[in-house]
């Protein structure tokens, strides 16, 4: 059924429209001088609130082995199809026997999801609170396996999964 | 006319025309920077202290990006109708009083350009010849969106124009001389005498047709950035974009100053009588023109960032409709009492 | 025929088969791990436990064959087994058999090649529980080879036994077996004979999980990122069923596809592992023409205008014979245009021979599975296309005349021996079409670059006269044209025709159109599964075919 629904109806001093010109022109006003919003970029930086998802990293044991396995459950959960992996059995005797030699991530193409490190079985790759990685070439934005692990260097100190990571 | 009296006139049209160019770099960067305040932004303040060389930073920009002739343009008039626009703006200063007389070496020495009778008339004219330049831009562009956007503008313009004019007439009947000086030293006297209280709707009226004739916001119609691209100035670049952009500014601080002249009082300050006190009366005079014309400056910004764009038909329908016949209203009433008063 | 009813389906079978065939026939999913049509059955792995009416217990159902009851002793007065898959029992029964397959699994599907295609995986998924109640130390054991292409990873077996009655029944090999029992049993090998027979792989795509592994596709690939083609093989005549998988134009791996009429559900280690052998191959992609002792590119323009000049112009009135050799690794496509070529055009000047077959020793497994001894996939169709073919062209060809040759290269396989290279080298000029360098190409003046095995579109008629279609899995590279499109592009030239073939279909319908045996032959009748050839004696077709006056 439909519903009617009253429209509002001007009063005489709608209709003048001046008063609520001025009532325009004095919030505009008041709002000059309230607090300002922008952050300095370069001199200030942003902090990205709680479960920001930037860049990516791929985690390692403490003994320094990667701990991706190379399943491509990130790259088959990736709706972007960004996520290029190239897997082969590992060099090492011990633990996981598949590891992967290419981990390419397209990050033009990445569109942050995060749904990569909630794929992964392994705890192996994370989003980063890290937003500023622009470059000045369409290559310098392809992460391989190598830039991916020393983003994990740089932000080591932190962990990005809500569950702590133990092992 | 003597020689020394030519050079006097040369320096005031070269100190009128750099004091514009410079109050339109003030504008731009004031533009920005209240821009951002509303809008709780900080605004450029990188270049220079505060940000205030922003505007050479913009000028020398636009000096260095390519100037682009688009191929289908027609040629001629697509070079002609930056200048158009831009020398009209300029020229419509020179009959604006800025200050009482100086006193030089014995010489008086009216802080005015050209002080010629028919000074009123001379505005209306210039204005009109002004959106020529509007015009020209948006057809020869050879583009749909500036062609829409100097149809807009046309439109807007004859309409608003006729409001404008009819206000002015009221202010001209009360005051009966076409001469902007005569007009400012009639509302010499108390704060009462400015014709913004005698005439308080011929003002309302000519404020917002100043408006739509500068075509600031909300009467921007012929730019419209979100319908039209950018309007007239859509196929233009470097240099040429730049002057339609300093046209703008140029036309609204004229606009601001002939509002100041007509309604507030031109450069006189209330209960002061700056003749009697020489040469400080007309520095004293000067500095009263220039806050006021800052004032209404600052006017244009502010509104720019308080109100949304009219629509079209809307636009139109507070032309014709509403300010024509209020205008014409108020020329008959003020005539009605001179009549009775006289 | 009894009639039974399996959930609220009546369904009328065959007496003597299983309630699990009955329903799968039906469209019934009751979930299995042991069973497997070409094997025998044992009902070891208790997955496919139903309720039957009228049991005490719950049967399983890969076990329970279905007979016919005396008309008085009728469930519900006219059927003879009512079975229930869907009950509360049946589906508690399932997570509990899950739940102990699962007890000593690991559960390293991320690591796991089978992962994608597991039936552990699927059915956990559908019927198993979500979470492990087992707290105890899992039995670990390490991986081993069990031949020099078979690995198990003994923690992920579920003791099917699937592989085990694979070598017994299927290869008659006997490699593998239980060895110990309960909790400690395992799969194994003795320790002298290790599982290294022609079909071990296969024992690969037989296990249900991801325990028995091949060392050549281990950890290269993930199941959902392979693109599926139906092929069939060309390694040997017998033409086997495959599924080829590949990503990107690479091939990964080869695994068996059903097909009753010619290899059941098996394929042989030749062809499983056969196409390694066109990766490694030095690949020719583009025309190339000889020129001071090596091979420069040209472009096709060019290398059909060379062929105009050689072929089509006479010389100083000499003779000229021309020598054409058919493949037997050539669809049936490519030898029809073939020996149109040579007996349309070139006529009475040309002479079509071939190169002797590539033959092994011919193979037999107990279980009817076998391995032809002709091990080119096509020589049926040669025989069938090339009319007045030439088993003696090396006598046959004439002595003193000007010879040209136009060679369908048989691949990576062909060795030349010496008189045979020396035949090659008397040409005045050869054109081999190939798609690598083998020592044939080398021989050529002019090398025309053909599909590969892979990337081949066709009919193919295997030793039993069954045509069947060849599916490219990989897609044509660089220069690279099909045969037939490169064979009708040499008549356009020297011929003076202007046959405008747009697809393969199209030789396929004309090819019908002057072979009545393949006549309808089209790739929407034969399908996935082959059809057998027509029995109609062919004749030579004369110029124009059957009608007998379009030239062509
Ligand atoms: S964040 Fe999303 S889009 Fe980016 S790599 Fe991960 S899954 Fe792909
Ligand atoms: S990052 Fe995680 S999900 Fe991706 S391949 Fe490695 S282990 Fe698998
Ligand atoms: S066998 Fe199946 S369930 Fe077990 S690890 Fe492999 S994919 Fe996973
Ligand atoms: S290895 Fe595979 S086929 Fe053999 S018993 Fe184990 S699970 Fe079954
Ligand atoms: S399939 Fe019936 S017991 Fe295994």
């Amino acid at each position: 059924m439909a519903t009617v629904v009253k429209s509002y109806e001007p009063t005489f001093r709608d209709k003048l429209y001046i008063p609520a010109l001025f009532q325009g022109l004095m919030l505009t006003f008041k709002h000059m001088f309230k607090k300002k919003v922008t952050i300095q970029y370069p001199d200030e930086k942003h902090v990205p609130p709680e479960g920001y998802r930037g860049l990516h990293r791929l985690n390692k044991y403490p003994d320094g082995r990667i701990r991706c396995v190379a399943c491509e459950m990130c790259a088959a959960a990736c709706p972007a199809h960004c996520i290029h992996i190239v897997p082969e059995p590992s060099p090492w005797e011990e633990g996981k026997e598949r590891y992967p030699v290419r981990f390419d991530i397209d990050l033009l193409r990445c569109i942050f999801c995060g749904f990569c490190e909630m794929a992964c079985p392994e705890k192996a790759i994370e989003l980063t609170e890290i937003y500023d990685f622009a470059d000045y070439s369409r290559e310098g934005l392809w992460i391989d396996k190598a830039g991916l692990l020393e983003i994990y260097e740089l932000t080591k100190t932190q962990n990005y999964y809500t569950v702590p990571n133990d092992e | 006319m003597d020689l020394i009296g030519f050079i006097i006139i040369c320096i005031k049209v070269v100190v009128v025309f750099a004091a514009t160019m410079l109050a339109v770099m003030g504008m731009i960067y004031a533009e920005r920077r209240i821009s951002a305040f509303i809008q709780h932004r900080l605004g450029p303040n990188r270049v220079g202290p505060k940000g205030l060389f922003q505007p050479l930073a913009d000028g020398l920009k636009f000096l260095m990006k390519e100037d682009i002739i688009p191929a289908a343009v027609n040629k001629p008039l697509y070079l002609l109708a930056p200048a158009m626009l831009l020398i009209p703006a300029l020229m419509t200063f020179a009959v604006i009083p800025f200050g009482s007389s100086l006193t030089l070496f014995g010489r008086q020495i009216s802080l005015q350009v050209a002080d010629i009778n028919i000074g009123v008339l001379y505005i209306l004219a210039l204005t009109s010849v002004g959106v020529y330049g509007i015009v020209l831009a948006g057809w020869s562009s050879n583009s749909k969106y500036p062609l829409l956007g100097g149809l807009r503008s046309s439109a807007q313009l004859i309409s608003y124009e006729l409001a404008m004019g009819l206000a002015i007439v009221a202010i001209v009947l009360m005051t009966g001389s076409l001469r902007l000086n005569d007009i400012v030293t009639s509302q010499q006297g108390h704060l009462f005498s400015w014709y913004v209280f005698k005439q308080p709707v011929a003002f309302l009226i000519f404020l917002i047709a100043v408006y739509a004739e500068t075509n600031r916001l909300p009467f921007d119609l012929a730019e419209a950035e979100q319908e039209l691209v950018g309007g007239y100035h859509t196929e233009y670049s470097s240099m040429k974009f730049a002057m339609f952009f300093m046209a703008e500014y140029a036309n609204m601080i004229t606009a601001a100053a002939l509002t100041v002249t007509l309604f507030f009082g031109g450069w006189d300050i209330p209960f002061v009588d700056e003749a009697a006190m020489g040469n400080w009366g007309a520095l004293l005079s000067g500095i009263a023109f220039i806050l006021k014309t800052a004032f209404f400056l600052f006017l244009y910004i502010w509104v720019r960032w308080t109100f949304p764009r009219f629509r079209y038909d809307q636009l139109m329908n507070l032309g014709w409709k509403v300010m024509l016949p209020l205008a014409l209203l108020n020329i008959f009433i003020t005539g009605g009492i001179l009549t009775i008063i006289s | 025929m009894p009639l039974i009813k399996i959930d609220d389906r009546e369904i009328e079978v065959e007496k003597g088969i299983t309630v699990l065939q009955a329903a799968t026939a039906e469209g019934i999913e009751i979930p299995y791990y042991c069973y497997h049509p070409a094997l025998s059955i044992v009902g070891s792995c208790r997955m496919c436990l139903v309720e039957i009416e009228g049991m005490p217990k719950l049967q399983v159902s890969c076990n329970t064959s279905i007979g016919e009851l005396p008309p008085e002793r009728k469930k519900d007065g006219k059927y003879d087994m009512i079975v229930r898959t869907q009950t509360e029992i049946v589906k508690r029964e399932r997570e509990n058999v899950l739940e102990f397959l699962l007890l000593n699994h690991p559960l390293d599907c991320p690591v796991c090649d089978q992962a994608g295609e597991c039936f552990l995986q699927d059915y956990s998924y559908k019927y198993g529980r979500a979470h492990s109640r087992f707290l105890e130390e899992k039995r670990v054991r390490k991986n081993e080879y069990l031949g020099s292409n078979v690995i198990i990873n003994h923690n992920r077996c579920i003791m099917c036994t699937r592989c085990v009655r694979f070598t017994r029944e299927i290869s008659g090999t006997n490699e593998l077996f239980v060895q110990a029992r309960g909790d400690n049993s395992k799969i194994s090998i003795f320790e002298d004979k290790s599982l290294d027979n022609l079909l071990a792989g296969n024992v690969i795509d037989i296990c249900p999980v991801g325990a028995l592994l091949s060392t050549d596709y281990i950890h290269k690939n993930r199941f959902w990122n392979l693109e599926e083609k139906k092929s069939i093989c060309t390694d040997c005549s017998v033409g086997c069923n495959i599924l080829v998988y590949s990503q990107n134009n690479r091939i990964f791996r080869i695994n068996a596809r059903e097909n009753h009429s010619v290899n059941g559900y098996f394929i042989c280690d030749i062809g499983r592992y056969g196409f390694h052998r066109y990766e490694d191959a030095e690949k020719v992609t583009s025309p190339l023409i000889r020129s001071d002792g090596g091979f420069k590119p040209i472009s096709w323009e060019g290398a059909l205008k060379e062929i105009y000049e050689q072929f089509s112009r006479s010389k100083d009135g000499e003779k000229h014979q021309i020598v054409g050799i058919a493949s037997p690794f050539h669809t049936n496509e490519s030898l029809f245009m073939f020996g149109r070529l040579m007996d349309n055009i070139f006529k009475d000047k040309s002479i079509i021979g071939k190169l002797p077959f590539i033959e092994d020793y011919e193979i037999h497994f107990d279980s009817g599975f076998r391995i032809s001894k002709d091990r080119s996939p096509n020589r049926q169709g040669l025989l069938d296309f090339c009319l007045n073919l030439e088993d003696e062209i090396l006598q046959k060809v004439k002595t003193g005349k000007v010879r040209l040759c136009y060679a369908l290269d048989d691949g990576v396989d062909r060795k030349l021996d010496e008189e045979w290279e020396s035949f090659f080298k008397s040409q005045r000029f050869l054109v081999v079409q190939t798609y690598a360098m083998t020592p044939l190409a080398k021989l050529a003046h002019l090398i025309l670059p053909g599909p590969s095995p892979m990337e081949r579109e066709g009919t193919m008629t295997n030793d039993q006269g069954r045509i069947q279609w060849l599916k490219p899995s990989v897609s044509l590279t660089n220069k690279t044209r099909p045969d037939w499109e490169i064979i009708m592009e040499f008549m356009n030239t020297v011929g003076k025709r202007e046959l405008k073939y747009s697809s393969v279909n199209e030789v396929n319908l004309e090819m019908g159109e002057r072979f009545p045996s393949y006549r309808g032959m089209t790739f929407f009748k034969i399908g996935y599964q082959g059809l057998p050839k027509k029995n109609i004696a062919t004749s030579r077709p004369s110029e124009g075919g059957q009608a007998g006056n379009t030239v062509t």
